[in-house]
């Protein structure tokens, strides 16, 4: 299986915050969920990837193209959804689409008039008058509309009520059905990545703490619950982390299989995404 | 880049429709007092209109999204040249046609005059222009509109100090050569401009 993305030892460094050493892959006729709190560096990691800002150090291949030399060619695509509406408050879809059949060689306009049919887009209205849900969906179908083979998203779903983000996310479970196609898609909103990843790359303060296959994860994490004296008998190599509340303690751990069999009493619950992030960036170790 | 070129057109599309009407005002008010004023508000304003493009691009953050399309950093910065060409020189067939339609209601026959005002008018508007660029994609709109105004006042000081002193401005046998050394200084300014504004435009980050 080739990788529509893999990043090697990308290192950025800014007065207050640097990327170290960040590496992980993301394979075709797959779905990444990249995670991580505000500020943890996802968006300078994507920032990086396309080149809207310099790297200090390391090698990013997209689509089997190095990005710095094969940048143009790599844009053609890939569709790129950022934080917010990127167009301008002027504009109607029609003029979109005019503008952007003069920019990508494969923009499909017909293409893009389904997308709007289908997530419901007035044409006659400029974009000031779109609601947040729309504006969004705007640019998931112009993201669409040339035909990408690689959809990067960056916080695409963050800010949507719930019937618009299943309806987005159908829209990625439709993309992905060919296996030549990818995405990464950043997020905080984690039950999203629990319906539609396939793998999880966490990042925290510019390191990548966990990539990992998220059926894995869930399969193996656990969550231990018992009180201090349990907790003490734990050997160090059998949990990740540890939190402490006021009458108990609440143990991520490795494998919960395993610990369920040594300890039979105890009570070992599954995990969610959520539940991980929190037990990296809150828990002791 | 031909995205890019429409992209402003179409931005554009409603100030036009308010520039139209503020010209015809204008050309209400000044032509009969036969006042070769108008010519420079014309240009003047649809020339600035290149400013407010990139205000537009700003509020939208469309830089940073513009590049993850296949768009290079040279061919927006070489875009946003281009509006201004085309916008000064829709300013100056503008102020030809005022000039024309004015000269006709008035009975008179169309003057070189007007037709020297408004090519040096022109040619200003490019540098104009060409200092504003840079210093936009270096300070921001904001800064740099403050700036412009600043700008602006120095060579108009300098006039004013020139003839309070009452020091003799050089008279040529021919006012062509001052044209021409106005076309050789506007060619340098945009050139250099171009290259200034690219070369801050590739180290930006978004």
């Amino acid at each position: 299986m080739t990788n529509a993305i893999e990043i090697k030892n990308l290192n950025k460094k800014y007065k207050d915050f640097q990327l170290k050493d960040v590496n992980f892959k993301v394979p075709r006729g797959s779905i990444v969920g990249f995670i991580g709190e505000n500020g943890a560096g996802k968006t300078t990691t994507i920032k990086a990837m396309l080149n809207l800002v310099k790297r200090d150090e390391g090698t990013i291949e997209m689509l089997g193209m190095d990005t710095l030399k094969d940048e143009k060619k790599i844009k053609e695509s890939v569709g790129v959804v950022m934080d917010g509406c990127n167009f301008h408050d002027n504009l109607k879809t029609g003029d979109i689409s005019k503008m952007l059949n003069s920019i990508y060689k494969n923009w499909n306009t017909q293409l893009f008039q389904n997308y709007l049919k289908k997530f419901i887009l007035p044409e006659n209205k400029i974009i000031k008058e779109f609601s947040r849900g729309m504006k969004m969906k705007l640019q998931i179908a112009v993201a669409l509309s040339h035909e990408p083979e690689l959809l990067i998203l960056d916080e695409a779903t963050s800010g949507l009520d719930p019937i618009v983000r299943e309806e987005i996310l159908d829209v990625f479970m439709e993309f992905i059905q060919d296996e030549k196609h990818a995405i990464l898609i950043s997020s905080h909103i984690t039950s999203d990545l629990d319906k539609i990843a396939d793998y999880i790359v966490f990042i925290h303060q510019g390191e990548i703490l966990l990539d990992e296959e998220k059926e894995t994860l869930l399969s193996k994490m656990g969550i231990l619950k018992c009180g201090e004296e349990d907790f003490r008998k734990l050997e160090s190599d059998e949990y990740i982390r540890y939190r402490k509340n006021q009458f108990s303690f609440e143990v991520l751990v490795n494998d919960k299989v395993a610990i369920r069999k040594k300890y039979p009493d105890a009570v070992v619950d599954g995990v969610t995404i959520e539940q991980i992030m929190l037990f990296y960036v809150r828990g002791e170790k | 880049m031909k995205g890019l070129i429409l992209k402003d057109l179409l931005n554009l599309k409603s100030t036009f429709k308010m520039l139209g009407l503020m010209i015809f005002l204008f050309a209400v008010i000044y032509i009969p007092q036969g006042n070769g004023f108008i010519f420079g508000m014309i240009i003047l304003m649809v020339s600035m209109m290149v400013v407010t493009t990139i205000s537009y691009d700003d509020l939208a953050k469309w830089d940073a999204y513009a590049l993850t399309m296949p768009v290079t950093r040279k061919e927006i910065v070489l875009s946003k040249y281009l509006v201004m060409a085309l916008l000064n020189t829709l300013g100056a067939v503008l102020a030809l046609i005022v000039g024309i339609i004015g000269s006709m209601i008035m009975g008179q026959s169309f003057s070189t005059e007007v037709l020297a005002i408004i090519g040096v008018l022109y040619l200003i508007a490019f540098s104009y222009g060409s200092m504003m660029v840079p210093l936009i994609y270096r300070f921001g709109t904001e800064k740099a509109r403050l700036m412009l105004i600043l700008s602006a006042l120095i060579p108009t000081g300098l006039i004013l100090l020139v003839t309070q002193m009452q020091i003799p401005l050089p008279e040529a046998a021919n006012p062509l050569i001052y044209f021409f050394l106005l076309l050789g200084f506007t060619v340098i300014m945009v050139f250099v401009s171009f290259f200034i504004s690219l070369r801050i435009y590739s180290n930006k980050e978004f």
